[in-house]
């Protein structure tokens, strides 16, 4: 054989049409769906490591043809469900942060400031523990952008219950926080 | 408490439908106490969304073994592609007992060393722009050889696998413009030596070699 052979190549191209969808939805609803994980009680790892299953799961359900419609309620449903499968972390309380932790929140801050800060913080911290599970999914959809009908996909709950749930838990916080 | 009430939160979201919403709104513009209901709302709701944020902030993900498994994963299956590309020129490279020692002989794309002088015993090569692989030839006495004489031969063909990491992982798993380097030593028997894959992100690998 002649030395002058081109370069070898891999005919490498995508592994599917899905690829690029999944790759932007990624890039779209990775933070949200984290900071949904979190706040469920999840830690910064387990949220990550449920965020990727629930990516590869979504790419799999596009590269075969899975419906496209309302995808960001199945993805958050997906990661929901993943969550729960978690049960004995999912059992955790909201977040609930130490003060250490809030003092490095409020870090970089004015001390006045930051006393105001650390205080609404944990007003409000303690509020939301206060809240029922289903209050608090609610509250986190609703904060991750989720409309009424998809949060009722999410939960599994209709719609006229997601109202109710949100009316009641916001009106619950903003009495106890005396905002 | 107002009529209104149950609606202002749903009224806030733009979940009601138009003709409730528009009643929602000339009342609000009579209802002084709705008005500061509806303050209240949207200023908890930002301080929920807050405290979500400073949630996250203190539980930021390492990365942890996992992504790491991943890219040992992504070596491993790279690894395998290497050994396939090497598995066709070792038919063809004679083995070193047929030959004089001193002289490693190769024919084919990926290793081609004819002609050098009795001492050379290694050959080095570099791709002229971008060294995604790197091949190196030993025979069976380089180990004794006193001296090695390093060859850069930047126009030869070589094998070139370029592998984009987001085309074998999900997204996420290795960070954006992430490929793979592939040092090959190949044995004297044309057999893969010894494989070293060395992850590299974009940006990092320009070093240009002039011929």
């Amino acid at each position: 054989m002649s030395g002058d052979a081109a370069p070898v190549a891999l005919p490498l191209s995508r592994l599917s049409t899905g690829a690029s969808e999944t790759t932007k939805l990624y890039r779209e609803l990775r933070k949200p769906l984290l900071r949904y994980l979190v706040c469920l009680g999840l830690s910064g790892d387990e949220a990550q490591d449920v965020v990727q299953d629930v990516f590869l799961i979504l790419h799999r359900h596009l590269a075969s043809g899975g419906s496209q419609e309302n995808i960001r309620g199945w993805v958050f449903r997906v990661a929901h469900n993943q969550a729960r499968n978690r049960q004995n972390r999912y059992d955790r309380n909201f977040s609930a942060a130490s003060e250490a932790e809030m003092d490095a929140v409020s870090h970089g801050v004015t001390p006045e400031r930051a006393v105001l800060e650390k205080e609404k913080f944990q007003q409000l911290g303690k509020a939301i523990r206060l809240l029922t599970a289903s209050e608090r999914e609610c509250l986190l959809l609703r904060a991750s952008g989720l409309r009424y009908r998809e949060i009722g996909e999410v939960l599994g709950i209709a719609t006229s219950t997601v109202n109710d749930t949100l009316d009641r838990a916001i009106k619950k916080l903003a009495e106890k926080c005396n905002v | 408490m107002c009529d209104f009430s149950g609606k202002l939160i749903a009224w806030l979201d733009r979940e009601l439908p138009a003709e409730e919403a528009s009643e929602v709104e000339r009342h609000l513009e009579v209802c002084s106490e709705c008005r500061a209901d509806v303050d209240a709302y949207k200023r908890v709701s930002g301080e929920f969304d807050a405290y979500c944020d400073a949630a996250i902030l203190l539980n930021k993900p390492r990365g942890g073994l996992r992504r790491w498994a991943a890219v040992a994963a992504a070596a491993g299956a790279v690894a395998a592609l290497v050994a396939l590309f090497l598995a066709m020129p070792r038919t063809r490279v004679p083995s070193p007992a047929f030959h004089p020692p001193q002289v490693a002989v190769a024919d084919s794309p990926a290793v081609v060393a004819a002609a050098l002088p009795a001492s050379v015993t290694s050959i080095r090569r570099v791709h002229r722009r971008q060294s995604v692989a790197r091949v190196s030839v030993q025979n069976a006495s380089s180990a004794s050889a006193p001296a090695q004489a390093n060859y850069m031969q930047p126009d030869e063909p070589m094998i070139q696998i370029a592998i984009p990491a987001d085309e074998m992982f999900p997204p996420g798993a290795v960070p954006e413009g992430m490929h793979f380097f592939a040092d090959v030593t190949i044995a004297a028997d044309g057999s893969a030596e010894r494989l070293r894959l060395r992850p590299r992100l974009a940006g990092f690998e320009r070093r240009v070699t002039q011929p």
